[in-house]
């Protein structure tokens, strides 16, 4: 069995994998692969989203599959397909282990800090992504490990083709052409948290070196919201009359369930990958269906349950009393996608996977660091100055798994403010320094355009003048894409810029007369 | 609708290409030696592969300008994230046309590229380019930002600037602009087309661009210069967006002399080469020929 585990695994990573590299733009409006399918089948997000926004994502009912499978079969979801669980795995093989190590008995962690995500779902506060492992992975990858692995191609690349030798130079050329097509991003990501967020990772595999899956043991909530529906599986562990309780199988459990004593395995522990039925030197183990009792009852303690979800519970007001929560003080720089709901809607079912972060087309989504308070960690924002929403692009709201972010159509988004440019006068070439420049004008992608000019007559240092174009923006007309900004030849600190005021999303972050009532939210 | 035209014209080409190497040879030397020197060909028509492949013939036919076994890059404008209705990219047909003529007269490569301003998986798919050039046999590829190589220009506005090496290493180059507005240039066609091929900062090169443009035409020399008139955008530009600033004229300009080319260019939009800043520069600077009477223009209907 462990070899039919080992490539039903390896099956799930590659298509995991596949469907990371399927996020990505080719130039159409659609990708054409689910690639937000692994986030579907998560039933801990499609919960806590309940819980915090009492409203569903349709393609998240796919959880209740997963939910179902669970309560018949146990934890096989962890053992045979989870990406993350599935490099745990491969990490923690990586180490000789001495040969009776003991593990540690945690394993009630992960139900507590399930119990503490859930409590602050229910009021209102979406935590779930920081510690969910399908977002965890999706949100690793696309911000940091991937980016370093281009990085690390491209700077191979770029050394071979540096030393300009004829033969070394074609190869480069064919490597780069090949992983071009294959495994290499469009273009460079780069991301303003890829070191944290690729150290947090990395510190979560490196974790298997202290103990076997220690993440899949002791930390994970979806494992622990799967432990809770595999209290009474079908599908059970079995072991003979010919077992001795020599406590072989203790050592080679991934899950740490106990299964050294017929009396002890625990069902919310056992990740089903079979290994001690197959080291059993007696052959006395086997995993078959019954609907007798489970042997081994999970006992978290009353109090404890009760503590960790009181904890969550009071984590909402205290990362809430904030100035970002302040009524009438939005971030101007926390721009949201197009499509994005209402701050508050939006941060109850944002869930931090990136996904739009690694479909945007210009790099511009970048994740949040306290811009949106810390529930709003590594939420997206557009930093224009790094990429522009394209104007007829809609992936992000595409490949959104909860809605946070809506998928529109492009005569939708195509109303849809995001913010508003203004001109720094005092650095604009035309305004500041009378000399001509028009890029911003030339860039605006609405078909009226949103920047107009006055033509006048500036005077240079020589008292000479010089016609030039001062742009003005249209405040009605644009949409906040931020392409002039992304495009202003001032490196740096630009000629013009945009923040989030004027944006469609919001009721209060408003600026003229007969935009949207200004009504303060609550 | 268009591309259907193209598999037209393609069916076409390949009955040209199914006559005998020498007969075709002797047709080529027969058709030079009647006709007088054209400076432009100017071809009106409803088919854009048809009226291409006229106006080039009347400078001569492609043989003019292509020999045998030369690598070819021939240049559109693929900036924008707009489909060809909408007149901000070059016309694909066009393109497609040159590429397949550049076959047929010997060509072995024939190269297309542009470094789009919107993103530009997004233009190459939008702009229909490269699937109708791809259909040609040309080798469509995106910028690549290790290709480019600073290269000295001495020109007045700019010394020197990072080019792509694609296009330096080229045997042949075919410039094929769009015909279109633009708010300080106020219209781009021949010579601001070159800025597709600028690596760096280039949005710059508006802080002079009149001369800046003509600099570039100090280094970058096509063969052969095809202006797109199919469809023209007459405001917005250079990005567009609305059928409204759209004009149909059904038309292409074929010729060497870039100046030229523009100056004539300027009349489609009611104004001459004289409101042109570039054009005037290239002329005073002894590029090319601003004065339309003193050019010799063919008009051919196809």
């Amino acid at each position: 069995m462990k070899h039919a585990r080992r490539v039903t695994q390896g099956v799930f990573l590659v298509v995991f994998f596949f469907l990371f590299l399927q996020t990505e733009s080719k130039g159409t409006d659609e990708l054409g692969y689910p690639v937000k399918l692994f986030i579907d089948f998560d039933p801990l997000i499609f919960l806590s989203t309940i819980l915090s926004s009492h409203a569903l994502a349709a393609a998240l009912y796919l959880s209740i599959i997963l939910i179902v499978l669970t309560m018949l079969l146990g934890r096989v979801f962890c053992g045979w397909v989870c990406p993350l669980g599935t490099l745990n795995n491969i990490i923690g093989s990586m180490k000789r282990w001495p040969p009776r190590e003991k593990a540690r008995n945690w394993f009630r962690v992960k139900y507590y800090i399930l119990f503490f995500i859930l409590a602050s779902s229910l009021f209102t506060m979406q935590l779930v992504g920081i510690m969910d492992p399908l977002s965890l992975v999706v949100r690793s990858f696309s911000l940091s490990i991937y980016p370093a692995f281009n990085y690390s191609v491209n700077a191979a690349l770029d050394a071979a083709y540096k030393l300009n030798v004829k033969g070394i130079t074609t190869v480069a050329d064919y490597v780069y052409e090949i992983s071009k097509k294959t495994v290499l991003a469009f273009q460079q990501p780069y991301f303003t948290q890829g070191v944290f967020v690729g150290l947090l990772f990395i510190g979560i595999l490196a974790l298997n070196l202290v103990e076997r899956r220690f993440w899949c043991r002791y930390l994970c909530p979806l494992g622990a919201l799967l432990g809770l529906l595999s209290r009474y599986p079908l599908l059970k562990r079995t072991a003979s009359e010919g077992c001795n309780a020599c406590g072989a199988c203790e050592y080679s459990c991934q899950g740490n369930a106990k299964p050294g004593d017929p009396g002890t395995w625990m069902p919310t522990e056992c990740l089903y990958c079979w290994n001690c039925d197959d080291m059993c030197p007696r052959d006395g183990v086997s995993f078959r269906f019954s609907i007798k009792k489970a042997p081994a009852k999970l006992d978290l303690g009353r109090r404890k349950v009760l503590a960790s979800a009181l904890a969550g519970a009071a984590a909402v007001p205290l990362f809430r009393a904030t100035p970002v929560f302040k009524s009438g003080y939005p971030d101007p720089g926390l721009i949201r996608p197009p499509g994005a709901l209402e701050e508050r809607e939006f941060l109850a079912k944002c869930v931090k996977c990136g996904e739009c972060m690694k479909v945007c087309t210009t790099n511009g989504l970048q994740p949040t660091l306290f811009e949106a308070g810390a529930e709003g960690i590594w939420s997206p924002m557009l930093v224009p100055r790094i990429g522009y929403c394209e104007y007829k692009c809609t992936l992000c709201g595409q490949v959104c798994p909860t809605g946070a972010i809506q998928k529109l159509a492009f005569e939708d988004k195509a109303k849809v403010k995001i913010g508003t440019a203004m001109v720094d006068r005092s650095r604009c070439l035309p305004f500041a320094h009378a000399i001509p420049c028009i890029v911003c004008e030339e860039m605006c992608p609405l078909p009226k355009k949103a920047i107009w000019f006055e033509e006048t007559r500036a005077m240079n240092r020589d008292g000479k003048p010089v016609e030039v174009k001062q742009p003005h923006v249209d405040l009605e007309l644009c949409t906040g894409c931020g392409i002039c900004e992304t495009k202003c030849p001032l490196v740096g600190k630009p000629g013009i810029y945009i923040t989030s005021i004027g944006e469609t999303r919001s009721k209060e972050n408003q600026l003229l007369l007969g935009s949207r009532e200004s009504s303060p939210s609550l | 609708m268009e591309r259907r035209d193209f598999l037209k014209a393609a069916a076409a080409a390949g009955v040209g290409l199914a006559i005998p190497d020498k007969l075709n040879t002797l047709l080529h030397a027969a058709t030079t030696a009647v006709t007088q020197r054209i400076d432009l060909a100017i071809c009106h028509g409803a088919s854009p592969a048809a009226i291409t492949r006229a106006a080039v013939d009347a400078l001569g036919g492609m043989r003019h300008f292509i020999s045998k076994g030369d690598v070819v890059v021939v240049k559109p404008n693929i900036g924008w994230d707009r489909t060809p209705e909408q007149a901000a990219n070059t016309n694909p047909l066009v393109v497609a046309t040159l590429v397949l003529m550049c076959y047929e007269a010997g060509a072995k490569k024939v190269k297309v590229f542009d470094r789009s301003c919107d993103d530009a998986r997004r233009c190459y798919v939008q702009s229909g380019i490269p699937l109708a050039a791809e259909a040609a046999g040309a080798e469509v590829s995106f910028i690549n930002d290790r290709k480019f190589k600073e290269v000295a220009i001495g020109g007045e506005r700019i010394k020197s600037w990072l080019l792509y090496t694609e296009l330096l290493e080229a045997d042949k180059i075919i410039n094929v602009p769009i015909a279109k507005t633009h708010s300080l240039a106020k219209l781009t066609m021949s010579l601001k087309n070159w800025m597709g091929v600028m690596g760096g900062p280039r949005g710059r090169i508006h802080q002079g661009i009149d001369e800046a443009l003509v600099d570039l035409a100090l280094v970058i020399k096509p063969a052969l210069t095809v202006l797109d008139a199919v469809r023209i955008l007459t405001a917005n530009g250079p990005t567009g967006g609305s059928l409204n600033d759209v004009k149909k004229l059904d038309t292409v300009i074929a010729g060497v002399d870039q100046i030229a080319i523009d100056s004539y260019g300027a009349t489609l939009f009611g104004m001459t080469g004289n409101d042109l800043g570039f054009v005037r520069a290239g002329a005073r600077r002894g590029i090319g020929t601003m004065d339309l009477s003193k050019l010799s223009i063919k008009k051919i209907e196809a």
